[in-house]
């Protein structure tokens, strides 16, 4: 490696580590609980998922060059050269890793291998080493969020449509997708797909809620990417948006990482307060059943249904009660999956490795451990409120033939909403 | 448009949720050679937005994109 990349590298792990990190340097006793966490390691016995080897790297490289004794004698103190050997190990293990965090969950010191994870990403990135796909998604929001004007038009036609899909399913012939409204309560920053704006449009009018909904979407890519400056850079654009049109609330969609990045990550990136309330839909639809403001029928959702907590909207978000409350209010016939809530498996399809087809057999083989829960439940159907999460069940389901319906829970909602429109204009919600 | 132009790869990106469309572009682009075209079809809409914008930050063209009844019909030609 030239002495010039060599700086560079090392110059990101000294302006990365801070106390924190280099106290998680020292602390592994490598006693190996992790690896009955991982979900990855679990589903395919591979040392380069075990999330105290994918640590190791990075601790490495650093005792090499900001610890004496492993710049002086590294043999003896396991310290290594960020050579090309090591950093194709890192990448594979890097992202590779969904984030889910449950390593942290167990281990003794609460080590977090996902923000060790955070200066491996940021290694490679200056190695020119990032992952090509996450980073080509990332520029792609950054480029529609430069130039908004070129996107409107075929935006606006989009909600147009989706207006009307919504007049056909609550049969109210005032309601609509609020576009750019000034002074509305809430500002919803929706994913790209209309399946997220449908619903959660549904029961923002039924609820008579003052509303609008961004021009910006909530995925960010950045942030899988590992480029906090792209991550701020895409999680700015609403907040901008927010501010002009004078919110007061921010809610985001069923998307695990978007409500992370929102309530927890735009602070550190930014170094400024986030200057809204930020909630999850589900908070909100929470809020609206209880309140009386929309209406569920029990039990029109035909079989069992169980739910399977993200891991950045619960392990890492805290949100399990209200999904939770939402499901037992449109069925009698709810099961928890085992273990749950913070013990909760990942479903290995986190942290944009669905986007990643290099990666799809370890993914596939790490979703083990989600198919066993998911036939002990006995449910026929599954609420999850992430599209990550969604798209690797319902692959899990077809390779491992769960006979699933997997479901957003705002769909859930929908479908148990009684409406003036006709059954065929309720098929549409599904 | 499409009927003017010759089509390398079909891609059915009918069902897939945004940006899995956008995915499956980039990862098939480098199946067609330089100066190829992908005719890709998406039910989303978001892709209306998507594959445009990844198209120009990643330096290749998008030829047409256009709504034909419930699909999104697209041709994306490889430039480099």
């Amino acid at each position: 490696m030239e002495a010039q990349q060599l700086t560079t590298l090392t110059g990101v792990i000294d302006k990365k580590m801070n106390r924190q990190l280099k106290q998680y340097m020292d602390i592994c006793a490598r006693c190996a609980i992790c690896k009955d966490a991982c979900h990855q390691y679990v589903g395919t016995g591979d040392f380069t998922y075990l999330p105290a080897r994918r640590a190791e790297l990075i601790r490495q490289i650093y005792k090499k060059y900001f610890d004496k004794a492993g710049r002086f004698v590294p043999a003896l103190y396991e310290a290594r050269d960020p050579d090309e050997n090591l950093l194709d190990e890192l990448y594979e293990s890097t992202y590779a890793c969904t984030g889910c965090r449950r390593c942290m969950y167990y281990c003794p010191f609460s080590i977090d291998t996902a923000w060790i994870l955070s200066v491996a990403k940021a290694i490679l990135i200056a190695a020119g080493r990032g992952n090509e796909m996450l980073g080509q998604l990332a520029d792609a929001a950054i480029f529609k969020g430069d130039n908004a004007a070129m996107f409107e038009g075929v935006m606006l036609s989009g909600f147009e449509d989706i207006s009307e899909e919504v007049r056909a399913i609550t049969g109210n012939p005032e309601h609509q997708v609020h576009v750019n409204k000034e002074g509305a309560d809430i500002l919803y920053v929706a994913l790209a797909g209309a399946h997220s704006i449908r619903p959660a449009a549904v029961i923002f009018e039924e609820a008579g809620e003052s509303w609008t909904i961004s021009m910006f979407e909530a995925a960010n890519y950045g942030y899988f990417y590992g480029d906090a400056e792209k991550a701020r850079l895409i999680t700015k654009r609403y907040i901008d948006e927010a501010k002009r049109l004078g919110v007061k609330e921010i809610v985001v969609p069923e998307c695990g990482h978007a409500y992370r990045v929102a309530e927890i990550f735009y602070e550190a990136w930014s170094g400024e307060p986030m200057p809204f309330k930020v909630s999850h839909i589900l908070e909100k639809v929470d809020e609206y059943i209880k309140a009386g403001r929309i209406t569920v029928d029990r039990d029109k959702i035909d079989g069992t249904v169980t739910y399977h907590d993200p891991c950045q909207i619960g392990r890492n978000g805290g949100v399990f009660d209200a999904p939770r409350d939402i499901v037992r209010a449109v069925t009698s016939r709810f099961v928890e999956l085992t273990p749950n809530r913070e013990q909760q498996w990942c479903c290995g399809g986190g942290g944009g490795i669905v986007a990643m087809e290099e990666f799809k057999d370890v993914r596939l083989k790490s979703g083990g451990k989600k198919v066993e829960q998911l036939k002990a439940s006995g449910a026929s159907v599954l609420a999850c409120p992430c599209e990550n999460c969604r798209l690797q069940i319902e692959e899990l389901n077809e390779v491992h033939g769960l006979g699933l319906e997997v479901w957003q829970v705002i769909d859930l909602v929908v479908a148990a909403m009684p409406f003036k429109a006709t059954p065929e204009a309720d098929a549409a919600t599904m | 448009m499409s009927d003017d132009v010759k089509v390398d790869l079909e891609l059915d990106l009918k069902g897939l949720l945004c940006p899995l469309p956008m995915v499956k572009v980039s990862q098939n682009i480098t199946n067609v050679p330089v100066g190829g075209v992908i005719r890709a079809v998406a039910t989303d809409p978001g892709a209306m937005a998507d594959i445009p914008a990844w198209a120009q930050s990643t330096g290749n063209e998008v030829l047409s994109a256009e709504k034909e009844g419930a699909e999104f019909v697209f041709l994306v030609k490889r430039l480099k």
